[in-house]
């Protein structure tokens, strides 16, 4: 039997903690117990803003990476964070998680960091909830004190927010004593953190997702396996896109079904405002493939790989609907 | 040996060090440190030191630097400089005056006072380092003055200071909430009727300390006019327009808690220097002792940081909750045995540390009992703080020796603390047998 | 040569204390008044805690500002006891190596990679790791020359004490007087 300690920054609950779960008893299942995952929750081993380095180290031999806390050097995840047109959660994560299996110069990037791709997740599409008026429009956005989060920050700012920077456990409390007007989320998490009781309305902006967030493993410690557990390892990590999409959509339908029960008013942004954010996050792009360029990854390629991936798998749910929803019914 | 020997292995050599007079932070860190390195280089059951040297100090990089990188922290010293500065402003001085003129004839009044504002700085942080950091440096130097036994004069405001995370806002609850996907809003409203239990307490625990030995406190023989009472009240409008700021500011929607600190360190120098009781020496002085006292906190924290990762490595936590799950106890038995579990790791180790090694185990194992996780998060909050008072390591009880000196070496505060300890069994009791203690106010609230 | 050393560090240790209270109060005015906001000010606070908090260990190592538990040890002879206090400041020689140790590694790869921190400005990593080291580097120093001190006193026959040197006491007992 194999140990492999897991570090993860997160709580053992929620949506996540469910899918890593689901990964580590997978494992152990294929492996028909060869291999047994030991999941260090709550960032006991190490934070999310020190997961690369202590995977690279070893100090855990598989752990969760969060894109958005290495720029430079996870630049390459982070093209799943970018403010691109990807709504959809299994979508984003299938065309991730495709690009970085597949995509050569990515793997020999992460191997350079003594890493190796094993599985992603994301956060699943970015939305805003507000106390008092509305986000109905791009213009409504102006003169509002907004937390936002990363690109899709950046993009409320450029559009006239008075950007506040609290983490999203103080979003509560900022947006019931009226320190923030809005907070961008996620709905399960907005559910999970019970933020409906302050918020007043949440538009659904139906853009983009953060979606840089995934297991990673030490490559020393991936090399020494067999190759039959690798390949468990690897195609377990493959899999788990389609078991957290599942899961992640019925979380999503059932914390919109709660909000409208508290009396929440959801509001869909309609396409051709969505079209102005979209077009807002342009720039980021640009900046994203100097940054990807300068650590040695062809980046104006992946972008349009990436792209092509997202078409590819919205075709594909469009046609056949999400696996899960085959297998259901 | 495996790797939950080493664990316990390392809990008696911290013990054997602390009793051999090396610092506290060192003998964390080292211990944690050779700890994680034997770990390492015997996992593969082959000796392997050069991955053992990189992952080892990898991991005792990552969690100290972690530790001091925060942005939530830097109201510690924030605060502490707070303290020093309102101090050498005479504005803490101003409004003691103010405690002692009206509390004369009560015998302790002045300590009851300052767990009162324990108490009401616990309103506006949710950290009790924070609390008794801040509330350590203000209070305690002043009851000294007044002549108040340092035992009483330290120990009252170590244990105030525990009340930072049961009175909202609290950072433990949010990390509590996070684990069991409770409502933090519910868990706020739930600490407060069992914090009020908790500063009820220890107010009565100084009445009665005072009222054997009244030698520990000032006499209560002097009187002062009502001319003496009106002076001394209105010589202490800086404090209350600092904590007006500080409330209003909070719950008015312009700062956040972090940010209150650094808005009120600008307040209350911009107060000194309009009354002239302050100069850019006493500033400079009053920074850099802040520097001193902070750097050796922090490093304390630093080092039992360090340690709880070496804990986890060990799996020695999911050991113990293991044993007491598979024991099958009745409900009263399980909830003495995890009393007894958060005591013993309290003992050693820091709140959040011991919330992220035990959480994932216990909650399950809460959860099959069918107990109300509310409730739950309340006594773990408690039993969480009791720790934060309890001997070998301490944090709250460090706080106050750094900040104190010479005049209270910490078995001093240590054995003052005993009495503050039996009344905060005897509420934790009480929170225990009465859940409706900490549901009332958060099933009214819906 | 370690204490005007000292004496700088924490010079620049108390600067980044003030700079803290004015950066984050100055967000606050931005945000309140001018609704705007410094840039990057959560990233540049969590630099400047760096300094802050280590740059001072030094001084406050030298200061003997780092607390044990005593009662125990007070029973034992004074030698004895000058004694543990060399071993205190050797233990703490070994934790700190291995932080000295992983933060220089630490701060050569955010260097060479040119690792920065998600933000508007993308502020770069190294300052943090660099300011680490300092502190860090500078505690380490002080100790070994308490522990070689210590020794030294203590085979020409002396005792050692590690009560705090503490200003504060100092001060108060100025005020009292
Ligand atoms: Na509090
Ligand atoms: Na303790």
């Amino acid at each position: 039997e194999t140990v492999l300690i897991h570090g993860e920054a997160g709580p053992n609950r929620g949506a996540r903690a469910n899918a890593l779960q689901w990964f580590a008893d997978q494992v152990a299942e294929r492996s028909s117990g060869d291999l047994r995952m030991d999941i260090q929750w709550g960032g006991a081993l190490f934070k999310a803003n020190a997961a690369v380095q202590s995977l690279a180290d070893g100090v855990a031999d598989t752990g969760s990476v969060i894109a958005v806390y290495y720029p430079q050097e996870m630049a390459a995840y982070g093209i799943a964070d970018l403010p691109v047109n990807n709504p959809d959660a299994w979508v984003g994560m299938r065309a991730t998680d495709e690009l970085m299996r597949t995509n050569e110069a990515v793997a020999e990037n992460l191997a350079e960091k003594n890493l190796v791709y094993i599985g992603t997740w994301t956060t699943s599409q970015v939305n805003i909830g507000c106390k008092g008026d509305a986000i109905r429009s791009v213009a409504d956005i102006e003169g509002k004190k907004v937390r936002g989060v990363g690109a899709y920050g950046k993009v409320f700012g450029e559009a006239g927010a008075n950007m506040v920077n609290m983490s999203i456990y103080d979003a509560y409390q900022g947006l019931d004593t009226g320190l923030i007007d809005c907070s961008q989320g996620y709905s399960y998490a907005v559910s999970a953190l019970k933020q409906a009781e302050v918020m007043d309305n949440y538009t659904m902006l139906n853009w983009g997702q953060v979606g840089g967030v995934g297991i990673f493993m030490n490559k020393d410690m991936f090399d020494s396996l067999t190759a039959e557990q690798q390949e468990v390892l690897t195609t377990t990590g493959a899999d788990m896109a389609d078991e957290f999409g599942r899961m992640i959509t019925i979380a999503n339908d059932k914390a919109i079904a709660s909000m409208k029960e508290q009396g929440v008013e959801i509001i869909e942004l309609p396409d051709a405002e969505r079209a102005k954010l979209v077009e807002g996050g342009q720039k980021f792009l640009a900046a994203w493939v100097e940054t990807a360029e300068a650590s040695g990854l062809p980046g104006d390629k992946m972008l349009e790989d990436y792209a092509a991936l997202i078409a590819k798998y919205t075709q594909e749910r469009d046609t056949n609907g999400y696996p899960w929803a085959q297998s259901g019914n | 040996m495996d790797a939950a020997t080493i664990g316990l292995i390392a809990f008696g050599a911290v013990l054997f060090l602390l009793a051999m007079r090396v610092p506290i932070a060192f003998s964390l860190a080292s211990v944690a440190t050779v700890g994680t390195f034997f770990i390492f280089a015997f996992r593969t059951g082959t000796f392997m030191p050069e991955r053992a040297i990189r992952a080892t100090t990898s991991m005792v990089f990552s969690n100290s630097f972690d530790l001091i990188h925060s942005y939530d922290l830097s109201m510690i010293p924030l605060f502490v400089a707070l303290g020093h500065i309102a101090y050498r402003a005479d504005i803490t001085t101003k409004i003691y005056h103010a405690a002692k003129v009206w509390l004369t004839r009560l015998p302790g009044g002045v300590a009851m006072a300052s767990v009162m504002g324990c108490g009401g700085f616990s309103a506006i942080t949710g950290s009790s380092i924070a609390c008794a950091s801040t509330m350590g440096r203000i209070c305690t130097p002043e009851m000294l003055r007044m002549g108040y036994d340092p035992r009483l004069a330290t120990a009252s405001v170590a244990a105030g200071g525990t009340l930072g995370s049961l009175i909202p806002p609290s950072v433990l609850f949010i990390i509590y909430g996070i684990f069991t996907e409770t409502s933090i809003s519910s868990l706020f409203l739930a600490g407060v009727l069992p914090g009020l239990l908790t500063l009820a307490g220890f107010i009565l625990v100084i009445a009665i300390w005072v009222w054997r030995s009244p030698e520990i406190a000032p006499p209560t023989d002097v009187r002062y006019s009502s001319k003496e009472r009106f002076r001394a009240a209105m010589e202490s409008w800086p404090a209350v327009m600092l904590f007006v700021l500080i409330i209003g500011g909070i719950y008015g929607g312009i700062f956040t808690a972090t940010e209150a600190a650094a808005v009120c360190v600008v307040a209350a120098t911009l107060i000194g220097f309009a009354q002239g009781k302050l100069n850019l020496k006493g500033l400079w002085d009053a920074v850099k002792e802040t520097c001193i006292q902070t750097s050796a906190i922090f490093f304390i924290a630093a080092g039992a940081k360090i340690f709880v990762a070496f804990i986890a490595l060990t799996n020695v936590a999911p050991m113990i909750v293991n044993v007491v799950s598979d024991a099958q106890l009745s409900v009263v038995v399980l909830m003495l045995a995890i009393a007894v579990i958060y005591l013993v790791l309290g003992m050693f180790l820091d709140p959040i540390g011991i919330m992220v090694l035990t959480l994932p185990l216990m909650i399950p194992l809460v959860e099959s009992y069918d107990l109300n996780l509310i409730w739950f998060g309340v006594v773990v909050i408690k039993l969480l703080e009791i720790g934060l008072i309890t001997p070998p390591v301490g944090l709250n009880v460090f706080v106050i020796a750094n900040v104190v000196g010479k005049d209270a070496p910490i078995d001093k505060i240590f054995a003052g603390i005993t009495r503050f300890l039996s009344v905060d069994v005897i509420v934790l009791a009480l929170i225990m047998s009465f859940p409706m203690i900490s549901l009332l106010i958060p099933l009214g609230a819906r | 040569m370690l204490v005007p050393l000292e004496k700088i560090l924490l010079g620049l240790g108390a600067i980044a204390v003030i700079l803290l209270g004015v950066l984050i109060t100055t967000n606050v005015v931005a945000r309140a008044v001018f609704s705007s906001s410094v840039p990057d000010s959560v990233t540049m606070v969590r630099e400047l805690m760096v300094a802050a908090i280590l740059l001072p260990l030094g001084a406050a190592t030298a200061n003997r500002a780092h607390i044990s538990v005593a009662f125990i040890s007070d029973q034992f002879g004074p030698r004895l006891r000058s004694w543990l206090i060399v071993i205190g400041s050797v233990m703490g020689l070994i934790a700190l190596a291995a932080l000295l140790y992983a933060g220089t590694r630490e701060f050569l790869s955010v260097w060479e990679k040119g690792s920065f921190f998600y933000g508007d400005l993308n502020l770069p990593k190294w300052p943090g790791r660099l300011l680490f080291i300092i502190g860090i580097g500078a505690c380490w120093l002080r100790l070994a020359e308490l522990a070689i001190r210590d020794t030294r006193t203590i085979l020409s026959g002396g005792i050692v004490s590690d009560e705090q040197n503490h200003t504060i006491d100092a001060l108060a007992e100025k005020e009292v007087l």
